[in-house]
């Protein structure tokens, strides 16, 4: 499979204006996607890892009512195990919105589900069961929509189950279109995490993780292991999106992660955190208009390792969640001079927490546990919840909890929105 | 230096140009193990394979002629790769051989100390070698298996590595399926895919993982002296003379497997139960933070307990003994020893230089050396070039 991805269809949106960066929804989410949420998300699915002994110990997604005043608000409303304990992780949306893809980091499944025809009840209509026979690579991570087509970065490869991987297109279809190996040369390392595009600029920026064979060990053990603790990754691309061509490599030490454009209008730079140096490292435009990437802040105290995970940044690009998922706890950062994070708020939000997801207004922030099976606390600290709070600007106030264990679910982590009244974004 | 999967033709003089300690070489000339199971093997092999066949693998220089039961033909060899590499032969398709086996590190892995099995369950030991193992008499890293066909199927059941649940279902897949089927008739006629031709066929394609021929065997076994350097020769001669080495790991006058075929306690895993609290870890390239781990409350591992070939025959005297590894290739293959606690061959000289670790069972061969740095430097190129 040599055929560039959807080069035409890129330019045709590129040109034709129909990136113009999404005004409502989640701030995480790819600009090609259509059918945004304006307002109240109705629903939240949870890509939940199934746990030995707990439930039916199946990986699942679990849909909760989130709706206000709704007689379920805040519970458990539908479930589908897909079978087996595969290390789900992350999801994403097509661009039409209508399907989610729910990926595993061990098996490399990938799931499909429809939630266009009716979110409350998402129906599971395709497995890809060949990605690691079909392109070489394991771990399906990031789903990232591009105009008919979907954009999977990988972590892994079936040769050694190191960090050395690539991305992957995909038709809406769920059939291959073609593989675009991670930069070795010019300093890259060639790792993958995650994907973030700013069409307006042509660019796409990855960042990079590490392999199977890390990210399935046991973090207590893979700390402590000096071999496996070279293997993470320490850079991330800049890439010129249409030609699908890595543009520049930049040195970002300790597995930066997940990354957020700034979709303030004019705002052309973009954060992540560095997870094991507990750094936000700011992308960023010179004087010379040369894109470089340097941390900007301190997350936590560096030297206690409190592991920064999920990033989630506000609509106007004036504020940062990020959670560290050592101390269970959610920190604002005051975003109006990103050359200069600061830290403005925390809050404990249990023993462990990994995902943050907020609403396009900010009022409301949802958080999960689970970062990886065989890294997520033991006994006691392993708490596994969805929780939902509003927050006023000041305080996040709690408005409901799901006990994933009590209600005999899994491990929850990557959280999506749909709702049943949304609308088509205006050009 | 040969890696050579398959024909390998003899090409220089078999005599050595010095040498090396003559008396307790124990090479693999006859089939592995043995009894009436063994005798019905042999039998069957010799049926399918014939004469010819069965000698199509020929050895490099410094190396014994491979057991020809366990070589088998080359279509079974070519059938036991395909089944190296398949990662539908484990329970959830994430693994196969090649997976802690990797051909590009030595047919070990350098991706971490321990290996990493089923669902990300953390195993007790690192990936031993495979370079060269048609010729170990004593397989895993206790020495609990004796039979290389069998080997295959300890890590294909271990629920924490490969993970299949029994051995019929697995089996009847590879009967039905249209690429293995036909493959496994051709292979073994009128046998086709059973537990045993299973076995067979990937440990006939790991026969042929032989590795020599290379510059020590030129410069020993081939009388060319030039092909090692003189810091080279300095460290043969400290790993058969002042250092001890060669009392373990075993030269003899015209091959060298370098091991005894047994096990021996050099406190390493005594040592290991013994580590904890602070250490240095590696956060990014030039970034080092000293950890207190159970400060930042990882310290549970829930890594089991390990007393090595004690737990196969109770024997006090085999409390944390392992088996000798061969060192062909073993520059590839860190981390080193049987947990991969040791990141470098030069951290593996200073272990042996400073006696091993202390312990109540410490094999009496393991004593402190008194080597000097540059003597230690000579060791660990010597070993990178065998």
């Amino acid at each position: 499979m040599k055929s560039l991805p959807s080069r035409a269809v890129l330019c045709a949106l590129l040109l034709g204006g129909a990136f113009a960066p999404a005004i409502a929804d989640e701030t995480c989410n790819s600009p090609f996607m259509s059918g945004l949420i304006k307002g109240q998300e109705q629903y939240l699915h949870v890509w939940t890892l199934g746990e030995k002994g707990v439930g039916d110990g199946s990986d699942k997604l679990v849909t909760i009512d989130v709706v206000p005043g709704s007689a379920t608000y805040g519970k458990v409303i539908h479930t589908i195990a897909v079978g087996g304990r595969g290390e789900a992780h992350h999801m994403g949306f097509t661009d039409d919105r209508k399907y989610l893809w729910a990926g595993r980091l061990d098996d490399s499944k990938i799931f499909i589900f429809d939630v266009g025809s009716d979110p409350s009840t998402p129906k599971l209509v395709k497995t890809v069961d060949n990605l690691a026979e079909s392109t070489g690579y394991v771990g399906p991570h990031t789903f990232y929509a591009l105009p008919g087509r979907m954009l999977v970065q990988a972590l892994s490869n079936k040769k050694d189950h190191g960090g050395v991987t690539g991305l992957i297109t995909y038709n809406n279809a769920g059939e291959l279109v073609t593989t675009t190996p991670m930069p070795l040369n010019d300093g890259g390392d060639g790792y993958g995490y995650d994907i973030a595009i700013n069409p307006a600029q042509n660019r796409m920026l990855t960042s990079s993780f590490t392999g199977w064979t890390n990210y399935m060990m046991d973090l207590s053990q893979l700390i402590q292991d000096d071999s496996a603790m070279k293997n993470f990754g320490n850079t991330m691309v800049m890439w010129d999106l249409k030609a699908m061509k890595p543009l520049k490599v930049f040195s970002v030490p300790g597995a930066p992660l997940e990354i957020r454009w700034a979709l303030k209008p004019g705002a052309n730079w973009a954060i992540t955190a560095g997870a094991l140096t507990s750094k936000l490292y700011l992308i960023k435009q010179d004087d010379k208009n040369e894109w470089q990437a340097k941390a900007v802040a301190d997350v936590g105290d560096p030297s206690k390792i409190p592991l920064p995970v999920d990033i989630s940044i506000s609509s106007d690009a004036s504020s940062l969640w990020v959670n560290t998922f050592m101390d269970g706890t959610a920190r604002l950062f005051d975003l109006s001079n990103p050359e200069a994070p600061k830290q403005v708020y925390a809050k404990k939000i249990g023993a462990q927490v990994n995902m943050v997801s907020q609403s396009w207004d900010g009022k409301r922030v949802y958080f999960t546990t689970s970062l990886l099976a065989n890294w997520d606390k033991k006994n006691a600290d392993n708490e596994q919840f969805l929780k939902g709070y509003s927050w006023d600007g000041k305080e996040l106030r709690e408005d409901f909890v799901v006990d994933f264990h009590k209600e005999g679910l899994g491990r929850a982590h990557h959280m999506k929105f749909t709702a049943r009244a949304q609308k088509a974004e205006a050009p | 230096m040969s890696v050579l999967p398959f024909a390998i033709r003899r090409s220089a003089a078999t005599k050595p140009s010095r040498s090396p300690p003559p008396a307790t070489l124990r090479v693999a000339t006859s089939p592995q193990g043995g009894g009436i199971a063994r005798v019905l093997q042999a039998l069957a092999l010799l049926f399918c394979v014939g004469h010819a066949a069965a000698e199509d693998i020929q050895s490099p220089l410094g190396l014994p002629p491979v057991p020809a039961m366990v070589a088998g033909t080359p279509a079974m060899r070519r059938l036991g790769e395909k089944l190296f590499f398949d990662r539908s032969l484990s329970a959830n398709g994430t693994l196969s051989c090649a997976m802690c086996h990797i051909p590009a590190q030595g047919f070990a892995s350098n991706q971490s100390a321990l290996s990493i099995g089923m669902e990300g369950r953390s195993l007790r030991r690192n990936a031993p070698s495979l370079y060269n193992v048609a010729f170990k008499k004593f397989l895993f890293h206790d020495g609990r298996e004796t039979d290389l066909a069998a080997q295959v199927w300890g890590p294909l059941l271990a629920a924490d590595e490969m993970g299949n649940s029994g051995i019929g279902p697995l089996i009847a897949r590879l009967r039905a399926d249209v690429e293995y089927g036909p493959l496994f008739e051709a292979s073994f006629p009128g046998e086709g895919a059973t537990m045993m031709t299973l076995g067979r066929a990937i440990a006939a394609y790991e026969a042929a993982l032989l590795r020599g021929g290379g510059r020590f065997d030129r410069a020993v076994y081939g009388g060319e002296r030039a092909a090692l350097t003189p810091q080279e020769w300095k460290g043969y001669e400290l790993f058969i003379g002042k250092a001890g080495c060669a009392a373990c790991h075993v030269l003899g006058p015209e091959t060298a497997l370098f091991t005894d075929q047994s096990w021996h306690n050099t406190g390493v895993a005594f040592r290991s139960g013994a580590t904890g609290g602070k250490r240095l870890v590696q956060l990014a390239p030039g970034v080092l933070q000293n950890v207190d781990i159970a400060a930042i409350g990882l310290a549970q591992t829930g890594a089991p307990n390990d007393v090595g070939r004690f737990e196969i025959t109770n024997a006090p005297t085999d409390r944390w003994a392992y088996t000798t590894p061969m060192l062909r290739g073993v520059s590839e293959s860190s981390p080193y020893m049987h947990d991969g606690s040791l990141r470098t061959l030069a951290e593996v000289i200073e272990f042996y230089d400073g006696g091993g670790g202390a312990n109540p069972s410490l094999d009496p061969k393991i004593r402190p050396l008194g080597l000097t740095p540059d003597e230690k430097a000579a060791i660990v190129v010597f070993l990178g070039a065998l």
